[in-house]
């Protein structure tokens, strides 16, 4: 073989443009907000105060980082709930043969919010809920159940879930096309068999097709619970965290911390602990992947 | 196919070199011999920005040696984009700024310019400003910031709405709530009040304090370094505004209507008392031609605080404190305030000019000139109360009003939370 | 396993019937299905008729919107949609394109040669490389906010279009070079082989034999990539600040403060900075799922 040491350093040096942009964008930030976060100062001011970890200490006693925490974890329940499971069943339901045919125009219909910015579905919906104008309550009342048109994103207790039923309508669709895309590729032989046994449909769905897509299921889920601890933009455009603080999110604190309140070096708390989130969040999901491809 | 592809690869590289290289390089400040000034502005509608365009291309014919470039980001975001904008090494020379202590912490950071010593060299040009609104841009005696606007906050009404229940202005809150009474009896919508974005019902809560807390005690209370916030005035403050809803007279759903639905509303008559800025009253003249009267917010008879004050406040500019072009930006600032720009101002877009005498009936709307004359004639002026604290108790109150409004926190916590991070701020702020 | 089927095929399942009554089946079977299409019906409209509402309240003066918000509008005002274009939203949009382009080009060229490094050598250190650049897939960009905010500034690349390509090309790398690995494992190393004996050289391999093989998952990363930059909006919202530079998302939210009086021409932008991207994808649909397609492999 003509590959010898010369090929690794070639190798490297392919690798190295991708890597360098990596370490220096992704990775040093990183590093950098562990600094920051140990003083005290803000985007205007020139100087900086060592607070050492007592922005830690006041995270963890601030009853607004427990709500965002719990919203995040409500995002990730949800998105789990309806992007992965409901993506599923849709896409179960598509592949089946009665459904087959209209499966290239729900498929498209479904996929079409992803495409569409968060600042334009974040409006839209946003003058949606309106209490008095929008749509939704405008349907309630026509079917009847003016009890239910509240002001969705004006009340404290309904504001969240408000604005995590936007997420779902903007990506239960996606996630259907990456399922269905995965179904599509288990060949026809490992159907035949359950075929022949007479099994009904929703056993050969949990018995054959789920095994198989297992790849793309821990894919879906990891993006989706880590989506779900990286929500910014549609809680930035629709309440801002508000009201109250009932829709905060760990990155709208972050910003709000930064450039709202002055305080850069508790924003970089807060990121610091978002990176601590995420990361264990996905080993332990990459464990339970590889455990269960191991299986 | 592949020729096609490097080739197309090669052009965007080009392309993003050359586009790069131009927005570079209108970012630097020198260009061929004119000095740039770079203009920030809260006015970016349609509205108000012709305003802008034409002051800054008169004064560029007047001084072609000067360049103004000029940006406008609207209210609500330009409350996060001043942080990040000043965080940069861009920061533009002349930029808009609120008075009070929001003002006040670019001082203390050493980002804003002093601007005595321009004010003293001109004394025509600092006589030339109504006093009370130079006030709120001073810190240790120093001035810092030049008005560009002089806004009071007033209640408009609806006189057909009035005078269907034969209604007066009241004077004192107890006839305001006999007002309000009526008129929800009557089965009209009392106020209309937009507080999607918190600041509006803030602004009520601005006045409730000033007129039910003594003047020093809440004047301590503001500073960050002093405050406490323990006086029992704040909280029965919370409480009348929380009594205002729970007794029906507000509008529904004002957490969810914006202050600008909240115009529409009562330009299409669906309430018959609205709380405006000055600077509103143009649009509402427009809306209403003529149906319409205002008042201030009536006096409380225990309240410990003055009942003459008004709520309002001056905002306008600060210049950077790392400007290069100091005298340029004086320059355009006061050629931005002069006589002549002060009545443009008036007539062309119906603001308050903090200009002494430039608005006046001759210039402005009749009800605009006698608002800024019930300003010069109170005995002060309360600031927004969001931007009159620091900003993290500001946050707390701003997060907590609509809470406040939809019943799920009551006064009491809400001071509670209040008092807990102005003992914060305190050991925070040197 | 490599898919050689990138076009999506309807199969056609042949029934193995169990002999059982085909009466009450068939019965069953239409109860399902016009169950089934019901639902997808219903979902189908929550998905369609908001975005109609849209493109026609844009059409719609102040107080039309206010009043009736359900009707078609009174007067079709045209002439929001240009107001909505002149306020700015030409500029917004070829930021946005001018950015995606460049972000998607530089991305697919280091991702391409990353992956193409980290599959078809071996090499000491090699897993650990991977493992760092994957790792990159499981970091939120909003921890790197404020640091890249000064560092940036510190380069003196902010509010420049470089603040946002490349960090979204940093940001967008590990994934694309996750999917591109995987594809490019399963390339025959044949072909490889037989290029190098007949004398090229490693760039070449990589330039004529690898990319145009991998052309499927390169094209799947590219629309993957392109959507993400697209719809970027934190980034975009901090890093830049000249109203010259914005992207859609940023500056359709500025238009919103600034139109806050006027909802039509609001709507008629939102509507404007929508459309495009759903045509798009309509359009471009066969080859959209094809590269999605082949994105998913198992490797």
């Amino acid at each position: 073989m003509t590959k010898t040491f010369r090929s690794s350093r070639t190798a490297i040096l392919f690798i190295m443009p991708a890597l360098l942009f990596i370490m220096f964008f992704v990775f040093l930030p990183i590093v950098l907000n562990l600094y920051n976060s140990l003083f005290r100062w803000n985007s205007f001011e020139a100087g900086r105060v060592f607070v050492g970890l007592e922005y830690y200490g006041r995270l963890f006693k601030d009853p607004i980082f427990f709500t965002a925490l719990k919203n995040n974890s409500l995002y990730a329940v949800i998105s789990l709930v309806f992007q992965v499971g409901l993506g599923l069943i849709i896409a179960a339901v598509l592949e089946d043969k009665l459904i087959r045919r209209f499966q290239p125009f729900f498929r498209t219909v479904f996929f079409i919010p992803s495409v569409i910015s968060i600042a334009v579905v974040g409006l839209l919906w946003q003058l949606l809920y309106n209490p008095e104008v929008g749509l939704v309550n405008g349907v309630l009342k026509a079917i009847g159940q003016s009890e239910w048109a509240l002001s969705w994103l004006g009340d404290s207790k309904t504001a969240i879930y408000a604005v995590v039923a936007v997420s779902q309508w903007q990506y239960t669709g996606y996630m259907t096309m990456l399922f269905l895309l995965a179904m599509q590729k288990i060949p026809f032989e490992y159907y035949e068999a359950s075929m022949i046994d007479g099994a009904s449909k929703i056993k050969t769905f949990i018995y054959i097709t789920l095994p198989q897509m297992k790849e793309m299921i821990l894919v879906g889920t990891v993006i989706t619970v880590i989506g779900a601890f990286k929500v910014f933009d549609e809680v930035y455009v629709m309440t801002n965290g508000g009201p109250g603080h009932s829709t905060e999110v760990l990155g709208t604190m972050l910003y709000r911390a930064a450039f709202r309140n002055d305080e850069m070096g508790y924003a970089s708390t807060i990121g610091t602990i978002i990176f601590v989130i995420t990361l264990t969040l996905s080993l332990i999901q990459l464990k339970i992947g590889k455990s269960g491809q191991e299986a | 196919m592949r020729t096609k592809i490097n080739v197309l690869f090669a052009v965007l590289l080009v392309f993003a070199l050359v586009l790069t290289g131009c927005s570079s390089s209108s970012s630097t400040n020198e260009e061929s011999g004119k000095v740039v000034l770079k203009f920030l502005h809260k006015w970016p509608q349609p509205e108000y920005a012709p305003y802008f365009e034409e002051v800054v291309k008169a004064f560029e014919k007047e001084n072609p040696d000067i360049k103004i470039k000029m940006e406008a980001i609207a209210d609500e975001p330009i409350k996060d984009k001043l942080r990040v904008i000043l965080g940069g090494k861009e920061v533009p020379d002349i930029m808009f700024s609120w008075s009070g202590e929001f003002a006040r912490k670019f001082v203390r950071a050493n980002a804003a310019l002093d601007l005595t010593p321009y004010l003293n060299e001109d004394t025509a040009w600092k006589n030339s400003f109504i006093p009370a609104s130079l006030q709120p841009f001073t810190s240790n005696d120093k001035n810092y910031g030049i008005p560009l606007r002089f806004n009071g906050k007033f209640f408009v009404y609806n006189k057909k709405i009035f005078d269907k229940y034969q209604l007066q202005a009241p004077t004192t809150w107890d006839e305001f709530l006999q007002v309000l009474e009526t008129l929800k009896k009557g089965g009209e919508t009392p106020i209309i009040l937009g507080n999607q974005s918190p600041w509006a019902a803030i602004h009520y809560l601005t006045g409730l304090n000033q007129k039910l807390v003594a003047q020093d005690v809440r004047m301590k209370d503001y500073n960050p370094k002093t405050g406490e916030f323990t006086d029992p005035g704040y909280v029965t403050a919370m409480h009348m505004l929380a009594d205002l809803n729970k007794k029906g007279y507000f509008m529904k759903n004002v957490n969810s209507s914006s202050h600008d639905m909240g115009q529409q509303l009562f330009a299409a008559g669906k309430g018959a008392i609205f709380y405006v800025e000055l600077e509103e009253f143009q649009t509402i003249e427009n809306n209403m031609k003529g149906n319409w009267g205002f008042f201030p917010m009536p006096s409380i008879e225990d309240g410990k605080g003055s009942q003459s004050f008004i709520t309002g406040a001056p905002d306008g500019f600060i210049v950077s404190s790392k400007t290069k072009h100091p005298k340029e930006a004086i320059k355009f600032l006061k050629f931005l305030t002069s006589q002549d720009n002060a009545l443009k101002l008036v007539k062309q877009i119906g603001w308050p000019s903090p200009i002494d005498g430039a608005t006046n009936p001759d210039t402005a709307l009749k009800e605009v000139a006698e608002g800024v004359d019930y300003m010069k004639k109170a005995e002060g002026m309360a600031e927004w109360l969001d931007t009159d604290v620091h900003a993290k108790v500001a946050d707390v109150y701003l997060s907590n009003i609509q809470l406040l409004l939809d019943g799920s926190k009551s006064p009491e916590e809400i001071i509670k939370e209040v008092q807990d991070v102005a003992k914060q701020v305190q050991s925070e702020v040197e | 396993m490599i898919n050689n089927n990138p076009v999506v095929k309807t199969n056609k399942i042949n029934e193995i019937g169990t002999g059982s009554s085909t009466m009450s089946l068939k019965i069953k079977n239409r109860i399902f299905q016009s169950a089934v299409l019901l639902w997808f019906a219903i979902f189908s409209l929550i998905i369609i008729y908001p975005i109609i509402w849209l493109g026609l309240s844009g059409l719609k003066s102040n107080a039309d919107f206010f009043l009736n918000t359900w009707s078609l509008p009174e007067e079709w005002l045209w002439g929001n949609y240009q107001a909505a274009w002149d306020a700015g939203i030409g500029q917004f949009f070829l930021n946005s394109v001018f950015i995606t382009v460049s972000s998607v080009v530089s991305v697919l060229l280091l991702g391409s040669m990353a992956a193409y490094g980290l599959s078809r050598f071996q090499f000491k250190g090699q897993n650990i490389l991977l493992v760092i650049i994957l790792s990159g897939l499981m970091l939120a960009p909003q921890v790197s906010l404020i640091p890249l905010y000064k560092l940036l500034q510190a380069i003196g690349l902010y509010n420049t279009y470089w603040a946002l390509i490349l960090p979204y090309v940093a940001f967008q790398l590990p994934f694309a070079i996750f999917l591109m690995r995987s594809y490019f494992l399963s390339i025959p190393k044949e072909l490889e082989e037989s290029a190098i004996i007949d004398g090229c050289n490693i760039w070449q391999v990589y330039w004529h034999i690898i990319v145009p093989m991998g052309k499927p998952i390169i094209a799947s990363c590219a629309l993957l990539t392109a959507m993400n930059v697209w719809n970027e909006f934190m980034f975009a919202l901090v890093f830049v600040e000249d109203s010259a530079l914005r992207t859609i998302p940023v500056g359709l939210m500025n238009l919103r403060s600034q139109l806050n009086t006027n909802f039509g021409i609001q709507l008629a932008g939102l509507a404007i900075s929508a459309l495009p991207m759903i045509i798009a994808y309509i359009i471009f649909q066969k080859q959209f799922v094809r590269g999605l397609s082949a994105g998913s492999v198992k490797g």
